[in-house]
């Protein structure tokens, strides 16, 4: 790892002043040390925003009239443990329990859950090409590598997976992210965080010079509205998903007013099956129903020679999480 | 002179046999089947236990000497290439720099990711870490194959460019019988071509050692190494010096399965250099990257294989070709696939596939695991095709008298029939069972002697250099000394780990436990003979007419004595005896140990993903000294084979000729959500063979586990799996090719 300042700032505002300078911004530093001592990143500054003082934005889940506010430094733990959270969103807090190890748990956070770059293997190593670090191919894509967790969407010019657990359940709560800019909070829709991968740009976020990460805001589901989460992993624990789906769904007089579909570990971002909530507004979530949203997630699917069992995992867990959603046994 | 003893040997209650053997004069009679023993055989929990399970326990990584540097080697992450510039000149001059040494020069031919181009010694890891970036290497990159199938290729590049890349090994090939008339004539058979992948290692603790300089051009070395003795013969030749010269410690070693072996490496000679150039401790342990591309691996395998049966359910012949990668190397993969089964005919050939990759080692019962998958799925594929139960139709073909009672009681404890009955049931959860079998061969080896001091406290203090590979030496040791001196194992206190002790055997072959075990018993031994003749002094009879009960000495009169009083007439110096290993006997049970496993398993068709529900593990070594460390090995192995049949696996890219999973983020070990629950059924017998009729335990007990899986996977799933580890990509593939 190349030395670098450790800061310890006073604020959020503070530290997103510093890192408009040019500090990066660690917060567990589960991601972000392995980066380090990889030296993908090599920060001059690092801004220790866990070590802020106590700030009910950062560091509390707070019930704000309807809606509950989660810190960005609430551990990945805490949110697993969350009697709030689990009344709210139980799926929230099942992905956060399904994620890692109890020992990352504890160190990990929400924010830093978002913001972490993307774990493919091939970028993770300085030592192999990387479009994403500014190659001139992402090297996934060749006959002959390794591409069994490479994503099957938006996978052209660069082959990950973002295989986090928390943003596909996000997504699909409509949470907004509270952003710091100096001492201004700003609150986006969840879609606007993520950035399409382009050439030589390594984070996986679309956050300007100084945006932090603050808080992420969890609505109070409207009546009717359910969220539920699956995912494959080929371990039981302390493993990234192989696919994951998080469904909101709103059922007014049994039929389907609203649906947001999102997957993990199948593109470069937490990717939103558009294709699959259309098919489901208007209709029963009846098994055709059902079925239809699965197929149409998949429908525009580029998977490569050594993935394609990835599109038939994304059906499975589309299908069991619009089951859980209905109520319904798989 | 050597006495001749004729006692029974095997497994009390079931199938023995009586054996006549020569023993050594000096040492004491072995057991048999009959002995009745107060401490072998007994539950002792491991003696550092303790300090192991509170962090007390130093392994070589916790090694911190006063003055220490660190040196760490620059690697070169291509498969195969030729250096054509090193550039060092900017590191030599970085803050806290202390040598920097070039390994390999321009012109330099490199053939797998990890070799080490340039070694750096620094003060402070960090300053070592930025001193090692800052060395600019030039390579002429060449095409290079990674892959078994693309190392034989036509017109693969050459690893050695002197031979082709596949050999067949001196004993490649084997064959008896008239297999092809046995083919001609079978009533039923099966051919299937059986996959496994490259495994590696992976043990908790990575290679390396701690090298520091005592002065008068002496040495003591930490090392993590599976051989003392070996560790130091090899570094004191990389020194120049003689092994007298140097000394070296594996107090704890955190795991090697095999990777440990033999001596020293790059990495620990550099250390040593700049440790004797500097006069300054010196440590060098690798980083996890390097674990995985340089330290070690199981080759893979392609085992083309083809099992007939005559009409009675008698295999009758098996014919099959084997390819595997040991690396760039130029030997080392295969199968180990011949010698569970009667098989009167048989034809196979085995070929190492030399590649761009980092060399193979010994790895937890070599070729085994690989072969046994395969045998032991042909085996399946068989019965099946023959609708024999596959139990059946093994306990028909299998030769082996313990065995025979193994597959019984196993059976028996996982309730075969009625989940062979039940299974896979309905719905998209399958649910399967399968078994595979264990076989090895160790007995013990070498003539290595313990020491035993006694003093007139009564403190016991055994010693020799073994270390402990993680087994429960000290444990084992402990007993055998207990035992002949009536003691509990905690009055013994166990020092090994170091060569200042006599030399030990190296933890190779399942051999630790019986090649110094035996040793231990008549160490004890000669200090309770030692005691006797102490006791008829001062009771002034003949040594012969003191008797032991197995806790006292009794004599002429109504004397007696208990170990702690009799050790009040030893001298204030102490006494000190030996023990020695003998040869071992002519004789034993069997030569082979036995062993099975049945696993039970499920597997959600949907997403291929399998869980292992539960392993009975049945195994024989011999005499079991402490069941619950034995047990624990079969734990160990289990979990081992459970992870190589589901998850490990050493992913190459084969454009760039590296691993792309050398982490254990991305490089899957079953983890402990994932264990299995894990019924052992140890069938202790005496095995002859030495005075406590011991034998090796570590290996074999990985070797039927993926077997055993992969067949269960097969019975819930209709489908035979023939590719390790099985994933749910395989799982999936597989039942998409049935639909």
């Amino acid at each position: 790892m190349k030395a670098f300042r450790y800061v310890r700032p006073a604020s959020v505002a503070a530290a997103s002043e510093l890192a408009r300078g040019g500090a990066t911004v660690k917060a567990g530093g589960s991601d972000l040390l392995d980066r380090m001592k990889e030296r993908i990143a090599t920060p001059d500054d690092v801004v220790a925003l866990n070590e802020t003082p106590a700030d009910p934005t950062l560091h509390s889940i707070v019930k704000d009239g309807d809606v509950l506010r989660v810190g960005a430094l609430v551990t990945l733990a805490e949110i697993a443990a969350s009697k709030e959270i689990g009344a709210l969103y139980p799926a929230l807090a099942e992905a956060s329990t399904q994620a890692a190890s109890p020992q990352v748990r504890h160190r990990a956070t929400l924010g830093g859950n978002l913001a972490q770059h993307t774990r493919c293997g091939y970028y993770r190593l300085a030592s192999f090409p990387c479009w994403k670090r500014g190659d001139d191919a992402c090297p996934v894509l060749a006959d002959g590598a390794v591409q069994d967790e490479a994503g099957i969407f938006g996978n052209d010019s660069c082959a990950s997976a973002h295989p986090a657990s928390l943003p596909p359940v996000l997504g699909a709560i409509g949470a907004r992210v509270v952003i710091a800019q100096g001492e201004k909070l700003e609150e986006r829709p969840f879609d606007a965080l993520w950035r399409a991968p382009e050439q030589g740009v390594e984070a996986d976020v679309a956050l300007a010079p100084g945006d932090i990460i603050a808080a992420v805001v969890l609505p109070k589901p409207a009546t009717g509205r359910t969220v539920a989460y699956e995912d494959v992993r080929q371990k039981a624990a302390f493993d990234w998903a192989l696919a994951s789906c998080a469904v909101g769904v709103t059922i007014v007089a049994g039929k389907i007013t609203e649906a947001s579909i999102w997957l993990g570990s199948v593109a470069p971002t937490p990717h939103r099956a558009a294709a699959a909530e259309k098919a489901l507004v208007g209709a029963t979530l009846s098994d055709g129903a059902i079925q239809k949203a699965a197929d149409a997630a998949v429908a525009d699917a580029t998977p490569l020679a050594g993935n394609r069992y990835k599109v038939d995992l994304v059906k499975v867990v589309v299908r069991r999480a619009l089951l859980r959603a209905a109520g319904r046994d798989r | 002179m050597p006495r001749k003893v004729t006692y029974t040997v095997g497994q009390a209650g079931g199938p023995t046999r009586e054996i006549s053997v020569n023993v050594h004069d000096l040492d004491v009679d072995p057991w048999g089947v009959d002995a009745k023993l107060r401490v072998v055989g007994t539950e002792v929990p491991r003696l550092d236990a303790a300090v192991k399970a509170s962090g007390r326990a130093k392994y070589t990584y916790d090694m911190n000497r006063p003055g220490m540097a660190y040196s760490r080697l620059l690697r070169c992450f291509h498969a195969h290439a030729v250096v054509t510039s090193v550039d060092t000149s900017a590191a030599a001059k970085m803050p806290g720099v202390l040598g920097v040494t070039t390994l390999l020069d321009v012109g330099g031919r490199i053939t797998f990711a990890g070799k080490g181009v340039v070694a750096v010694c620094a003060e402070t890891e960090e300053q070592l870490d930025d001193a090692l970036h800052a060395i600019e290497v030039a390579y002429d990159v060449r095409p290079g194959a990674v892959t078994t199938d693309d190392g034989r290729a036509e017109g693969a590049e050459r690893v050695d460019e002197r031979r082709d890349n596949a050999v067949v090994g001196r004993r490649g090939r084997q064959e008896r019988g008239d297999p092809d008339a046995a083919l001609a004539a079978a009533a039923a058979q099966v051919s299937a071509t059986f996959r496994t992948q490259v495994q590696t290692h992976s043990a908790l603790e990575t290679h390396g050692c701690v090298v520091e300089p005592t002065g008068d051009g002496e040495y003591t070395v930490w090392a993590s190494t599976q051989g003392t003795g070996s560790f130091r013969g090899t570094m004191a030749r990389a020194l120049g010096i003689g092994a007298d010269k140097v000394r070296v410690i594996t107090e704890h070693m955190g795991g090697g399965f095999g990777a440990k072996l033999g001596g020293v490496d790059e990495w620990d000679r550099a250390a040593a250099f700049f440790a004797r150039d500097l006069g300054r401790p010196v440590k060098a342990m690798l980083d996890r990257r390097a674990e995985h591309l340089v330290a070690g691996n199981r080759p893979d395998s392609i085992q083309e294989m083809t099992l007939a049966a005559n009409a009675e359910g008698e295999i009758t012949a098996l014919v099959g070709t084997t390819h595997g990668t040991a690396g760039n190397g130029g030997g080392g993969a295969g199968a180990a696939n011949t010698r569970i089964y009667r098989i009167p005919n048989l034809r196979m050939t085995q070929t190492t596939v030399s590649t761009f990759a980092g060399r193979a080692r010994a790895f937890r019962a070599p070729g085994h695991p690989q072969g046994i998958f395969a045998l032991d799925g042909s085996v399946d594929a068989l019965a099946e095709k023959m609708q024999i139960d596959p139990l059946a139709f093994r306990l028909k073909n299998d030769p082996h008298p313990l065995r025979q009672v193994q597959w019984r009681v196993g059976a028996e404890r996982i309730e075969w029939e009625r989940l062979r009955r039940e299974y896979p049931g309905d719905g998209t959860v399958k649910r399967g069972v399968g078994c595979a079998a264990a076989i090895w061969f160790q007995r013990g080896r070498g003539n290595y002697v313990v020491n035993l001091q006694v003093a007139r406290d009564g403190s016991v203090i055994v010693s020799n250099a073994v270390q402990d590979i993680g087994t429960g030496t000290r444990t084992v040791l402990a007993m055998l000394v207990a035992e002949e001196l009536g003691l509990t194992p905690e009055r013994i206190t166990v020092r090994i780990g170091d060569t200042n002790f006599p030399a030990g055997p190296g933890s190779g072959g399942s051999t630790t436990a019986p090649s110094i075990g035996p040793a231990a018993r008549e160490a004890g031994y000669h200090a309770r003979l030692a005691l006797a003749a102490l006791l008829a002094e001062s009771w002034e009879c003949e040594p012969d007419k003191i008797d032991w009960s197995g806790t006292t000495f009794s004599g002429p009169g109504g004397k007696n004595s208990t170990f702690d009083e009799a050790c009040k007439l030893i001298g204030p110096e102490g006494l000190a005896v030996s023990g020695q290993r003998r040869p071992n006997y002519k004789q034993g049970f069997s030569g082979e140990t036995a062993g099975c496993q049945f696993a039970e398993v499920e597997v959600d068709t949907e997403t291929g993903v399998i869980r292992v529900l539960r392993i009975v593990a049945v195994h024989d070594a011999g005499r079991i000294v402490d069941p619950l460390t034995a047990r624990s090995q079969v734990v160990g192995g289990v979990i081992q084979g459970v992870s190589y049949a589901l998850h490990e696996d050493r992913r190459m890219d084969r454009n760039l000729g590296d691993m792309v999973n050398p982490t254990l983020d991305t490089y899957r070990i079953l983890g402990i959500a994932d264990c299995p629950k894990i019924d052992c059924l140890l069938t202790s017998i005496d095995s002859g063979f030495n005075n406590a009729g011991m034998m090796g335990l570590g290996e074999p007990v990985t070797v039927p586990t993926a077997g055993a899986v992969a067949n269960a996977v097969s019975h819930a799933l209709g489908v035979r799996m023939t590719e390790l580890p099985i994933t749910p990509a395989r799982v999936l593939a597989a039942l998409g090719g049935a639909r």
